[in-house]
């Protein structure tokens, strides 16, 4: 967007902040002069005056409830969600251990259902609410060894277009932007020459910029995005 | 702690917030034998979530109460918690006894 003032008053939370896409979006909205609220695992990584953070793992029911009793208490309210914390093991099924599969569900679908819960009871009020829900093309393209991380992506998905049914009369949107591969930690537990492949593979062959990301994340956010909700905007050109 | 009164005080701000939803002639009495939940209800499923959710709300954010009102022992119970506007209030002093 590269406009000042375009999130201004704006209260966004962003999950998984502390490092990869979640920092370069907790940064693009207070480049937009927004007041940011991060949530991860571990401390800050972000010094700003208008940036607070909590270090709570959003797969914890009680913890992020009082995450966001804080953000009342403090801020007043939540105009902007970004559900973007995830974690990923990519091993093949008959290997997979179970705690790395169940973390995987509690971190990429439970935590989206209790990040937005809580936001949405915040956002109820202002009848006005944005939730951004950062997928994955591996819903789509189930690559081998992402069997649990696909299949949790693919349940954000289902949880997204409910989540949009519930809390339309709010005036709260829900949509899911699908990234394909992005220079983070996460990618680099990966074969680099199986992600490669997958990318050489796509429509747009390229890995995303920045820009392709937050370009869409900015739609989303959009006042003029009313209209819009339960959607799954995937980039380069996968498809659902 | 929150006596029987001001939590009942707190109930009945969250049904005028939904009387103030709805039209004159639609207007939901408040009372500690009022229906919240179920067929005797007249509060259709929305407003029951509105209502819980600013019950809640108010106990966590104007009263510094960190409690759910939807949690695993108010979903079991053969009596629902949710029933009237006098069995949730005695569910939300079990709820703050039990802290």
């Amino acid at each position: 967007m590269g406009d000042a003032s375009a999130y201004a008053d704006r209260v966004v939370v962003v999950t998984g902040a502390r490092k990869g896409l979640g920092q370069v979006l907790a940064n693009h909205f207070l480049a937009g002069g927004a007041r940011v609220v991060g949530i991860s695992r571990g401390e800050t990584s972000i010094a700003h005056p208008e940036y607070s953070h909590y270090e709570a793992d959003v797969g914890e029911d009680a913890a992020i409830r009082e995450v966001f009793i804080q953000i009342a208490r403090t801020l007043g309210k939540v105009d902007i969600v970004v559900n973007n914390a995830a974690v990923l093991t990519s091993m093949h099924a008959m290997l997979m251990p179970a705690t790395r599969a169940e973390e995987m569900i509690r971190t990429n679908v439970l935590g989206v259902l209790y990040v937005s819960r809580e936001a949405a009871k915040l956002m109820r009020k202002a009848k006005w609410g944005r939730i951004i829900n950062i997928g994955s093309m591996a819903s789509t393209l189930e690559p081998v060894g992402d069997s649990m991380y696909a299949a949790s992506k693919a349940a954000s998905l289902t949880l997204t277009g409910v989540l949009a049914k519930e809390f339309a009369s709010y005036g709260v949107t829900v949509n899911t932007l699908a990234v394909t591969a992005f220079e983070t930690d996460m990618l680099e537990q990966l074969p680099r020459e199986k992600v490669d492949a997958v990318i050489a593979g796509l429509p747009l062959p390229r890995y995303p910029t920045t820009e392709d990301i937050t370009n869409v994340v900015d739609f989303f956010a959009s006042p003029r995005s009313s209209y819009i909700t339960a959607q799954t905007l995937y980039l380069g050109g996968v498809h659902g | 702690m929150l006596t029987s009164d001001a939590i009942d005080a707190i109930i009945f701000r969250a049904l005028a917030a939904l009387n103030a939803e709805r039209a004159d002639d639609a207007r939901i009495e408040a009372s500690p034998a009022t229906p919240l939940f179920g067929v005797d209800s007249e509060i259709d499923s929305l407003e029951f979530v509105s209502v819980i959710t600013d019950v809640e709300t108010s106990l966590n954010v104007d009263h510094g109460l960190s409690i759910a009102l939807a949690d695993d022992r108010a979903l079991s119970r053969a009596q629902s918690p949710y029933d009237t506007v006098a069995t949730l209030r005695d569910y939300i002093l079990e709820l703050l006894e039990a802290r």
